[in-house]
């Protein structure tokens, strides 16, 4: 008997609300998530384990989710993984910086769970191609 | 007594004070952590309902009726845990934890202190109502803009953005005026709360540009811009050329350079002239930045030499943002006159150009 691999996601958020809220969301369409609380607990859990794509809050305590960012970008083993920043920061000037440090989608808070969802299956099938 | 006898009795005193205020503090925390463990076990069963619910896998609504089932006692627990998902999401799990604020009559007793003698009372209903983006509740919460309360004023201002009822868009207008010698609304509250409001404002925006205060004139020009509301721009061409007040013509200036259209350039390029207020010719030299058209490439160059350097290194910066020929033409004007003013805010604006990564970008687009 063959067991299907889940794909792998790491979610950082310092806020549990929101934390268990994409977690829970996210286990329910069937993927194998990871939740931390801060970025350098983000960027442990991604070079832990081989991880598809990650959910990063911007403002977190001690790494930011820009700097877990620039930091997977710039390290050759991390550098493909698909990134969504889900953040309150909603001014045009925070959007354009999250994606010229290299994140492949952008997500404002308020947020429907349902459109994160489609958003993560389309960042994911983007990258299948 | 002796000196030092005293000196021992307040030390011993002071250090009595401090060993109690910190065994008040350690019990007070110790008390604190108890009932947060107690309420996270009382809530345990219900929080997943709760995540359930809010993530929109409530399918067969199971969720929200446990979740409406509770008794009160529980409900005054659970109920922070809701008000915290409020302003976190949208859609339909928004819409359900409203329905479940009402289910605990939460919106119906919010309604009632809209109205309360205390100022605080009213102020969390209003915020209240806001979070819970209840359209029916615009009309309750807008009496509150004329509230005698400044900050009841802000908050109501507020839930009415959140809200998003166009409808409210004139009242907020209103109460930009001062009435009774009291200011109204501050004009950057008003001008958020329009923007959250999103375009079905457009129609209020053109009776504001046209209003006989120019406070009002000035927030709708500047919500007109940041909202992109090109309906707008014919009055906002008026307001920028003719306007008595020097504010609106700024604002309008500042809105024309985002939502203005080719033959903007012109205008906004006439108003950089000499005989222009100050402030005015450095804001239409940005605006002609974020307008981004090529028409203005020989004179936002020529602004370049003149007497105010504010306005020159502001002219410099719309050329780098023009793109290329931009670029060209501070590098041009860079080594034509090395010594001369021309070639100091260009060269300025050339090394910071290349500092944020806007040089190389400029080789491959325009």
């Amino acid at each position: 008997m063959t067991e299907t691999v889940k794909t792998r996601i790491v979610v950082a958020d310092d806020d549990l609300d929101i934390l268990d809220l994409v977690v829970f969301k996210l286990n329910q369409a069937g993927f194998d998530t990871v939740a931390v609380t801060d970025g350098v607990a983000a960027l442990a859990a991604i070079e832990a384990e081989p991880t598809r794509l990650a959910i990063l809050d911007i403002m977190m305590p001690g790494l930011s989710g820009l700097d877990v960012l620039r930091n997977l970008r710039a390290n050759e083993a991390t550098k493909g993984l698909d990134v969504i920043l889900l953040t309150a920061r909603a001014r045009d000037a925070d959007v354009d910086t999250g994606f010229a440090t290299g994140a492949n989608d952008y997500v404002i808070k308020p947020f429907s769970p349902r459109e994160l969802l489609h958003r993560v299956n389309a960042v994911l099938a983007r990258g299948d191609r | 007594m002796s000196a030092g006898r005293t000196f021992l009795i307040v030390g011993a005193a002071i250090g009595l004070a401090c060993a109690s205020a910190i065994i008040v503090v350690a019990i007070a925390k110790l008390r604190r952590g108890r009932v947060a463990a107690r309420s996270r076990a009382m809530l345990a069963p219900y929080r997943h309902s709760l995540i359930t619910m809010v993530s929109g896998e409530d399918d067969d609504g199971q969720a929200r009726e446990a979740l409406s089932a509770v008794p009160a006692p529980i409900w005054v627990c659970l109920r922070p845990s809701v008000v915290a998902f409020l302003p976190k999401v949208r859609g339909l799990p928004a819409d359900n934890l409203g329905e479940l604020m009402r289910a605990h009559g939460e919106i119906d007793e919010a309604t009632r202190r809209l109205t309360s003698r205390s100022a605080v009372r009213r102020a969390r209903a209003a915020y209240l109502l806001g979070l819970v983006r209840d359209p029916a509740s615009a009309a309750l919460v807008l009496p509150l803009l004329s509230d005698h309360v400044a900050d009841v004023r802000l908050v109501a201002a507020r839930a009415l953005g959140t809200i998003g009822d166009p409808a409210a868009a004139s009242g907020i207008l209103d109460a930009l005026r001062t009435q009774n010698g009291q200011i109204g609304l501050p004009a950057w509250v008003a001008a958020e709360a329009l923007l959250a409001m999103g375009p079905g404002i457009g129609p209020v925006l053109q009776i504001g540009l046209a209003s006989k205060d120019p406070a009002v004139r000035n927030v709708c020009a500047k919500v007109a811009g940041h909202g992109t509301y090109l309906s707008t721009v014919p009055q906002l061409r008026v307001l920028l050329a003719t306007d008595s007040d020097g504010d609106v013509r700024v604002s309008s200036a500042v809105a024309l350079g985002r939502v203005g259209g080719a033959h903007d350039a012109a205008i906004l390029l006439r108003h950089t002239d000499a005989s222009e207020p100050t402030v005015l010719r450095r804001t239409c030299a940005t605006a002609l930045g974020d307008l981004g058209q090529r028409e203005s490439l020989e004179a936002l160059a020529g602004l370049l030499a003149d007497d105010d350097r504010r306005l020159a290194e502001r002219a410099a910066d719309s050329l780098v943002r023009i793109g290329t020929e931009g670029i060209a033409r501070l590098r041009e004007a860079a080594v034509t006159t090395p010594q001369g003013p021309s070639a100091r805010a260009a060269g300025c604006a050339l090394e910071l150009a290349g500092l944020r990564g806007q040089l190389a970008v400029s080789l491959t687009g325009s």
